[in-house]
């Protein structure tokens, strides 16, 4: 596998004044609460392990408290790590100098907040072309750049309001152009969509995805919505209590999650919805195609519409296709049964 | 036989304190005493003052001591002072002259609609312009426009003066809580200090034939209010955007000119429309230490009783106050529009 764009590893945060100290209590293994009872420092995150994949989208998940928005302030250092390292495009951010911090913030991460954070005093416009001017670039470019992805979000004819004229969701977008156009690899995003109404967010959450397809940018996420999350993520890593729960494929953890934690997160979701074809399928592994099936189906094609497809029959077979590629089929039973979640498929055991 | 006596002889200090031979009386209720062959009253235990225990120890001081004592150290530090401050504050002389002399030298149909056009430029409000005008031209009346003028240069310099270190110390203070802890100490001393106590020791060190003297008089005092509203501006600056200019990598120093002080500038202008109020304030009083303007005829009013002359002045700088106030003000809600917060 190529180099990570982002790794983190043995990342701990300790926040008190003598977290250097309490380090070595959070490494032999002392919680969250435990840490704050002896000691009185909350441990902000814990032995974090996490590698990012250039062009991929990761989702850091979890509740309030449990450490998201720590973890991603710690990839620009906005944040100071207590131990571990952080390697960007193999470089050490720890390592660097406060002039190779800088410019690293300029060139290389971007980040979009919960909260907008635009400039109240400064149009649109100059907003979005902030990084640049920041950098020094001449004011024609950062109007010209600033002006591209304005349009690119969809905000062209906004560029001379003030962001206080701009609706919640409009000024999100400014938010997205002003990181676009620093043109970095890397976009870090704190909650961008939850301080948004559910029907911008999902207009929102489908910008991001078309703009990714197009620029195939390192993008991190923080977000407590796993419905979210599930949309959006290549890589899902779960946190709790600044811990990595579980971390991997999203519809792998859908299918077999491995805490209590996750199995509570993940039992209120639409899995018709979520998971698609390629997680429950049957693959091909040189065997046949069923004799009966009844059509073809693309490995993407999301379960709900599978059942619509099928008009509810379970006895119904599909053969799988990834392209113009053969590469499993389906059995309408195993896809009823993959809608249930393991949670409650124990409990029923356990009560017959 | 005094109160303490017992006190000292129980700490075994009466030897240290010595006898009292000194039968001279210390007060003049004790010489009265003294005449009339009464003992002087006594509560049943005299308050512990200086005086009080000097009766019983001769090593303590009396409290005449006290003031005795600041007014000989602060004499024994003059020369020092003076050879300092006297050369690095001459400027603020020269500036204060200067002003002077232009806001006289220039005629008054070259003033007045300066002074209108500034007001325009600086509050864009027809109201608050055609009062301003109205104004002045009132003062001009009633043979009050020189006056008026002097006191306005005046105001202008020290404000001016006020804002170009005023502002610098409250960004400071906002870097570092150390300072702010140090300075605000100093400020609100600054602030609660009866306005004549400044003059005092101000005489003493400048003559009062120099401009300079009622200019640093009236600079501490209205110095205040900037440097604390710059502080508070800075301070209050939302930190999400704080943060946002830092995740872009913005040096120190753009941070400041593009995000704090813009953003601060509300509070800025708030502190600077104090600090106008707070010199006009002070300008009067300094007339008492030969500062010139409308607060010479106030004085005037006051020291042979011309009741007509104190008012019709008194009436000129509310007249002053009220034009700053409404100008400041004006452009402060002028800036505050086109930053609503989002």
């Amino acid at each position: 596998m190529t180099q990570p764009m982002v790794r983190l590893s043995g990342l701990y945060k300790i926040f008190g004044a003598r977290d250097k100290d309490v380090l070595q209590h959070a490494k032999g293994g002392m919680g969250k609460e435990e840490l704050l009872a002896q000691h009185g420092h909350v441990l902000g995150l814990n032995n974090i392990n996490v590698d990012m994949q250039a062009g991929e989208i990761t989702v850091v998940m979890g509740l309030s408290g449990s450490g998201k928005s720590t973890l991603i302030r710690h990839l620009n250092r906005l944040i100071e790590p207590t131990a571990g390292e952080i390697i960007v495009q193999g470089e050490d951010v720890m390592q660097l100098s406060e002039d190779g911090l800088r410019h690293a913030r300029q060139e290389k991460m971007s980040m979009v907040f919960q909260k907008f954070a635009l400039l109240p005093h400064k149009t649109v416009l100059k907003n979005a072309g902030m990084p640049l001017s920041v950098r020094g670039e001449d004011e024609a470019t950062c109007d010209r750049e600033a002006a591209k992805w304005l349009d690119r979000v969809g905000l062209s004819g906004f560029e001379n309001h003030y962001p206080a004229q701009l609706s919640g969701g409009m000024q999100q977008r400014v938010g997205i152009a002003r990181a676009l156009t620093a043109n970095t690899p890397i976009m870090l995003m704190d909650e961008a969509f939850s301080a948004l109404d559910p029907l911008i967010r999902t207009d929102m959450q489908d910008l991001l995805l078309e703009l990714q397809k197009e620029l195939h940018k390192t993008i991190i996420f923080i977000t407590h919505d796993l419905d979210e999350a599930l949309k959006l993520a290549d890589h899902l890593v779960i946190l709790k209590d600044g811990f990595v729960v579980q971390q991997g494929e999203p519809q792998h953890i859908l299918l077999n999650p491995n805490d209590p934690y996750i199995e509570d997160f993940v039992s209120d979701i639409n899995r018709a919805r979520v998971l698609r074809v390629r997680s429950i399928m049957t693959p091909l592994d040189g065997g046949q195609v069923p004799e009966d099936a009844h059509g073809e189906v693309d490995v993407n094609d999301t379960l709900e519409s599978m059942i619509a497809r099928s008009g509810g029959d379970t006895s119904h077979a599909y053969v799988v296709k990834d392209g113009e590629k053969t590469v499993g089929s389906l059995d309408m039973t195993e896809l009823v049964r993959a809608l249930v979640p393991r949670v409650a498929s124990e409990a029923g055991a356990r009560q017959s | 036989m005094a109160f303490y006596d017992k006190l000292f002889s129980a700490l075994g200090l009466s030897e240290w304190c010595g006898t009292s031979d000194d039968k001279a009386p210390l007060s003049l209720a004790d010489l009265a005493a003294q005449a009339g062959g009464e003992e002087a009253s006594e509560p049943l235990i005299p308050i512990p003052s200086f005086d009080n225990l000097h009766e019983s120890c001769n090593r303590i001081w009396q409290s005449r001591d006290v003031t005795n004592g600041i007014e000989e150290g602060f004499l024994a530090a003059k020369p020092v002072l003076k050879t300092v401050l006297d050369p690095i504050t001459q400027p603020l002389s020269w500036i204060l002259d200067g002003a002077l002399w232009l806001f006289e030298a220039t005629p008054w149909f070259i003033m007045v609609p300066l002074l209108v056009a500034i007001s325009w430029y600086a509050s864009r409000s027809r109201p608050v312009t055609i009062f301003v005008a109205a104004s002045i031209m009132m003062l001009a009346l009633v043979d009050h426009y020189d006056v008026a003028m002097q006191t306005l240069s005046i105001v202008f310099v020290c404000t001016t003066i006020s804002v170009l270190f005023g502002v610098p110390i409250g960004i400071a203070m906002s870097k570092s809580d150390r300072l702010q802890k140090g300075v605000v100490p100093l400020l609100d001393l600054l602030q609660t200090l009866p306005t004549f106590v400044y003059l005092i020791p101000l005489i003493f060190l400048f003559s009062v034939t120099e401009s300079k003297l009622y200019g640093i008089a009236i600079i501490l005092y209205a110095i205040v209010p900037v440097i604390r509203l710059t502080d508070l501006g800075i301070r209050l600056v939302d930190r999400d955007v704080i943060e946002a200019a830092n995740a872009f990598g913005m040096k120190d120093r753009q941070k400041l000119m593009r995000v704090q002080l813009p953003l601060a500038l509300p509070n800025i202008m708030a502190g600077i429309n104090q600090t106008i109020m707070m010199s006009l304030a002070m300008v009067v009083i300094a007339s008492l230490v030969s500062a010139p303007g409308l607060g010479v005829n106030v004085l005037r009013g006051i020291r042979n009783l011309e009741l007509g002359v104190g008012i019709v002045a008194g009436i000129g700088i509310v007249l002053l106050a009220v034009i700053l106030d409404r100008v400041s003000k004006a452009a402060l809600t002028r800036v505050d529009k086109t930053q609503v917060k989002h």
